[in-house]
């Protein structure tokens, strides 16, 4: 086994600072491939310090004003692809309408990481236990990719290719995530299981559903660290659309979920213990949602 | 290897120190300006004895770049207080007996001024949720959540 120092960064690269996005376009046009992107890299530098990636170059975005913001517009929610975790959990506090991603930004990493780490990098990472992904792919959240010759708007379940790849071209940056506004009977919940508080998830969960009265009028399922990517789940929640729900019911759902899911065993968790865990995570995190979509009535 | 010249304003004072784009922050506040207090442990981010005061946040400086603090304002735990004129959670912390080998408590007393500095009148939970990015391997927490405790009343005297 190669041990690594972590305590230094071993190999040299070249480090820019770019003030607008179309400095920063300029240089992933020109650098492309040998290039890494930099936001609050608290997740790059510890790759780069384990040499599991060693760009020889290094953007900094975080100068770029116009990448940190938090909007509430008609019919979305940007949120700047370099705004900090602590900037989006000061704003879901105040608006708690997002609730999965509410709880999703406030058990990320820990004080310290979101302090510094954004919403972009922890997409950008493209880790399977991303912790905010599942709570943005059941709100059917977009990222627009900006390159210079263009932008283009993708779906975040598109977004994901597998362990640490996304489809963003290396002259691409992530500049924006839009989330479709929440309305009145909608409910979504997130929950995550650790080890310890501050861990990496060894799987998670996130529901957001509509209803009417017992009805369940829609019901999007996303989980994460249960295949290469986050996962949204497209088959087991047809089993409570349109239905009146019953314990049974999610039961039933809990175990379609288990089925679907693809995961596998690592240093967190063994597979047969993710199958296992999802469907009781899904059940307690739809009863969340469930009851806090009854609450707005 | 090329060098940059950094500021940083490190406890109130203005800085300067030549870096090159591979150093940590940990690394220029140690190797460069003196500042021993912050301490280096895992270098990953899971342990937290490096936290420092990075524009009113604490943050772990071994995850940031010594270029990313170029102009910025730092504070370790000599800049909340000193041996002779020790900040109250820093009295608490030892009256408290919140110190058992010591290597945790500069990043401890760090993350527990970045929490007094929003919340004057923190629960025991949010005392807990501000030092989760900061492991004590003596496994002292209750008493170093006492101090915390302590020290946010004396603060407030």
């Amino acid at each position: 086994m190669i041990t690594v120092n972590t305590r230094i960064l071993k190999a040299e690269f070249e480090y820019f600072t770019p003030n607008t996005i179309q400095e920063a376009l300029h240089l992933l046009d020109q650098y492309g491939s040998d290039a890494n992107v930099i936001a609050g890299g608290t997740d790059l530098l510890v790759q780069m310090k384990n040499e599991v990636i060693s760009p020889s170059h290094l953007i900094n975005i975080m100068k770029i004003s116009e990448m940190s913001f938090i909007k509430a517009e008609e019919g979305w929610l940007r949120i700047g692809a370099a705004t900090k975790w602590h900037e989006v959990v000061e704003f879901c506090a105040k608006d708690r309408k997002y609730t999965a991603l509410y709880e999703a930004s406030c058990s990320l990493g820990k004080v310290q990481v979101r302090n510094m780490g954004t919403i972009g990098g922890n997409l950008c990472t493209a880790s399977p236990a991303a912790d905010s992904a599942p709570a943005l792919l059941v709100f059917n959240s977009q990222v627009k990719l900006t390159s210079a010759q263009g932008e283009r708007i993708i779906n975040l379940e598109d977004f994901f290719k597998g362990v640490n790849l996304t489809g963003m071209a290396p002259n691409e940056l992530m500049t924006e995530i839009q989330i479709p506004s929440i309305h009145n009977g909608m409910g979504s919940a997130f929950m995550k299981i650790t080890r310890v508080g501050a861990d990496i998830s060894k799987i998670s969960c996130a529901v957001a559903l509509e209803r009417q009265g017992d009805i369940c009028a829609s019901c999007k399922i996303a989980m994460g660290a249960v295949a290469s990517v986050p996962m949204r789940i497209d088959q087991a929640n047809r089993i409570v659309i349109g239905k009146k729900v019953d314990a049974s019911l999610v039961e039933e759902m809990g175990k379609k979920v288990s089925e679907e899911i693809n995961p596998i065993t690592d240093i967190r968790s063994t597979a047969e213990y993710r199958r296992k865990t999802a469907a009781i995570l899904l059940k307690d995190v739809f009863w969340k949602a469930w009851h806090r979509a009854g609450e707005d009535r | 290897m090329k060098t940059y010249l950094i500021e940083i304003k490190l406890n109130g004072e203005w800085q300067k120190a030549e870096v090159t784009a591979k150093e940590t922050l940990l690394e220029v506040l140690r190797n460069k300006l003196g500042a021993t207090e912050v301490k280096n442990g895992c270098g990953k981010g899971d342990c937290g004895s490096c936290a420092v005061i990075f524009n009113g946040k604490a943050v772990n400086s071994c995850l940031t770049l010594a270029l990313q603090a170029n102009g910025k304002e730092v504070t370790t735990l000599k800049g909340i207080g000193t041996e002779d004129r020790p900040h109250p959670l820093q009295k608490s912390f030892v009256q408290h007996g919140a110190i058992q080998c010591g290597f945790c408590t500069a990043g401890m007393i760090v993350s527990a001024k970045a929490l007094l500095d929003r919340n004057s009148k923190p629960s025991r939970d949010v005392i807990r949720e501000a030092i989760s990015g900061n492991l004590c391997r003596c496994t002292g927490y209750k008493k170093i959540i006492n101090a915390i405790q302590g020290g946010a009343l004396e603060s407030k005297l």
